[in-house]
């Protein structure tokens, strides 16, 4: 990353944070989508109210995410702990599911 | 890639605003129509001007309607697409259902068809709709075009870009953007309470137009925050369609409890049967609501699993009086009539999703707040508006010197989605008071006015847009407010001619979805007239302005950019 602001900053560049930005943080916000209906199913609720905490949380994860992989300076552990813990999030989930079915 | 957190951030409220802003102009716009979609529809169709209506009786006026609806004929043909070939001569039909709202005098019937030979989805249905006049049971024409609630109202969601849901993703991504430049907004001007009481629109044209994007930027901001938020929370199964992928086995596994839970059937058994009287089960439901405390009337009413042994009617309450949109439903059973479950009031997150969804749409009975949301939704698009003209302000005149020619385009499409947005809204009630009342597909034809009528303003934005590249105004603005005013003053004089039912009547009589309408239009060119004077006042002294200046340093934009952070901003587009 360069420090001096009046560098250009090369398009590619650009593009892989917007990529970051846009696609990571949905993948990201997948993954906690997932693990959050999950765990609170096999804690003991509904699907339904389990799917309505999640949708009512994920669109501030979103957010959250979003912004912040815009005011990160290093565009590698944006992609690392985006695309990292939307496979984490959606991998656990997916086992979590396969237990209670 | 940004030398601080700040600038990072106005990077993403320029650029991101810049490029959905457009996008959201036409959320906010036609979101703010929607507030009245149900006045709009009874001022395109005249035969529809009638008081609001309860429920019909099913047994009498219903039962035979909707027996007769057959599947909509453009969804069929979706569907033998999606099959690959010919589809059962009659689609065996899986639910039916009514809505209404105080607002209505026009009822909404509609049906499931099963699509029982899709090999890849075995739930795959279609839908046949049909609006009814409740006082006579009389078809409304199919080709009647709802210009409001069909028209207007999925514009603001859906952009009408059906391809694979492409305009829901187009919006959503503009309502997260949207978060985002409020977010970021804020990150970018500390001191947002003095920009709550920051207006000075006689300083240069620069600095005020910035002072009105923060004003209605922060002054609506939980408005914007809102709507922006809840917008995507409506749509959320279209956004993180997790219950029909990765967890479907687990949603289909709760599904099929909870209907055994509540003793309603979840698939139909496939032995035929007759239904028991509806009016009866209406009957009932209403007691059980008076005796909750709750009297009301019917909102929504369905018949699930139709003509089978295990079919049910569900009847939710109307939500007139309380934020949540339908509720307190009470189901029986379709072949005797016996109760099969009343639901108990919503556990907290329910009550929570249903209380922020509903104040979203809206359905409830209160004037003050609908109108209030209209002014909430233009202040969002006066924000975003203003970011248009600043963004090309601010870079106007180091365009004109290096012979950029960005900021044109940025201003010709502010134009097109600015004013070119409100002239094809004219438009579309223009056409529907001059296409001849018996033209088949009549709707078809002024959906075409509208798309025809914008797509001829952005041709004339894009023409009328080169004196930007001299650092002057664009003379399109002004030419468009013109058009605006004559095109709303028009839809009145037509109103007036083709169904006399002019302003003196309306108000007269209290019919406010026809006179408010009217009267919109009237102040709609007003405000456009206004608009355009000032613009050519404006025009004269910005002529021959294209010297190079200094940024003002009170400019809240540019504060915590350092000076040399706005031409990497504007490199970065054209590099």
């Amino acid at each position: 990353m360069n420090p001096v602001a009046t560098t250009r900053i090369p398009a590619a560049q650009i593009a892989s944070r917007i990529a970051a930005a846009v696609l990571g943080s949905w993948a990201f916000s997948w993954g906690f989508v997932s693990l959050t209906i999950t765990a609170l199913v096999a804690g003991g609720q509904t699907y339904t109210e389990a799917h309505t905490v999640a949708m009512l949380l994920a669109f501030l994860v979103l957010l959250i995410a979003f912004c912040w992989s815009f005011g990160t300076s290093s565009l590698s552990r944006v992609w690392a702990v985006l695309a990292g813990g939307a496979a984490l999030m959606t991998g656990a989930a997916w086992c979590l599911q396969r237990s209670l079915l | 890639m940004f030398s601080s957190f700040r600038l990072s951030m106005a990077w993403l409220h320029t650029w991101f605003g810049l490029v959905l802003g457009y996008v959201l102009m036409v959320c906010f716009f036609f979101g703010s129509l929607s507030v009245f979609d149900r006045e709009i529809d009874r001022w395109a169709i005249p035969e529809s001007r009638f008081e609001p209506q309860p429920m019909p009786s099913y047994d009498k006026l219903l039962a035979p309607i909707f027996a007769n609806l057959k599947p909509d004929a453009h969804e069929l043909e979706e569907a033998r697409g999606r099959v690959g070939g010919t589809l059962a001569a009659t689609l065996p039909v899986m639910n039916w259902g009514a809505y209404t709202t105080h607002r209505d005098p026009v009822l909404l019937m509609f049906a499931e068809f099963a699509i029982t030979n899709n090999k890849n989805d075995p739930d795959d249905h279609i839908h046949g709709l049909a609006t009814i006049d409740p006082r006579s049971g009389k078809l409304l024409p199919a080709d009647r075009l709802k210009i409001g609630s069909e028209f207007f109202y999925p514009m603001h969601y859906s952009l009408h870009l059906h391809w694979k849901d492409l305009g829901y993703w187009i919006v959503g991504l503009a309502a997260l953007a949207m978060l985002a430049a409020l977010v970021s907004g804020v990150v970018m001007h500390r001191k947002v309470f003095r920009e709550f009481f920051t207006f000075r629109p006689k300083k240069q044209m620069q600095r005020s137009t910035l002072d009105l994007h923060n004003l209605t930027g922060v002054v609506a901001l939980p408005f914007h925050f809102f709507f922006a938020f809840t917008g995507l929370v409506i749509f959320a199964g279209i956004y993180f369609p997790v219950s029909d992928t990765l967890l479907k086995p687990l949603a289909q596994q709760h599904a099929m409890a909870e209907a055994q839970a509540k003793g309603l059937a979840f698939k139909p058994a496939g032995v035929a049967a007759p239904m028991a009287s509806v009016d009866a089960m209406v009957v009932e439901a209403k007691r059980r609501w008076q005796a909750r405390g709750m009297p009301g009337e019917v909102g929504f009413l369905t018949v699930n699993h139709v003509g089978d042994i295990n079919g049910y009617v569900s009847v939710f309450r109307a939500g007139s009086d309380r934020v949540t949109l339908v509720g307190q439903g009470v189901h029986f059973e379709a072949t005797s009539g016996k109760l099969l479950r009343e639901d108990p009031p919503p556990t907290a997150v329910t009550g929570i999703n249903e209380f922020l969804t509903g104040l979203h749409l809206q359905h409830f009975e209160h004037w003050l707040l609908r109108w209030l949301y209209v002014l909430g939704g233009l202040l969002g698009c006066v924000c975003i508006a203003t970011g248009f003209v600043f963004f090309v302000e601010k870079r106007k005149r180091q365009h004109a010197r290096t012979g950029t020619g960005g900021v044109r385009w940025v201003d010709a499409l502010a134009v097109s989605t600015v004013t070119g947005m409100v002239i094809a809204a004219l438009s579309i009630l223009v056409a529907n008071r001059l296409l001849p009342a018996d033209l088949p597909q009549r709707g078809t034809w002024e959906e075409a006015a509208f798309w025809s009528v914008w797509l001829l303003a952005l041709v004339h934005a894009f023409w009328r847009t080169a004196p930007v590249l001299q650092a002057n105004i664009a003379p399109a603005w002004r030419e468009q407010c013109w058009a605006i005013a004559a095109l709303a003053v028009l839809a009145v004089l037509l109103n007036w001619v083709t169904t006399g039912d002019h302003l003196w009547n309306t108000l007269r009589e209290g019919y406010w979805p026809v006179a408010g309408l009217d009267l919109a239009l009237l102040a709609a060119a007003w405000l456009a007239v206004g608009a355009a004077r000032k613009l050519h006042k404006l025009n004269k002294p910005e002529r021959g302005a294209a010297l190079p200046r200094p940024e003002p340093r009170e400019d809240g934009a540019a504060e915590g950019q350092t000076p040399q952070g706005v031409p990497v901003a504007a490199r970065v587009s054209h590099g």
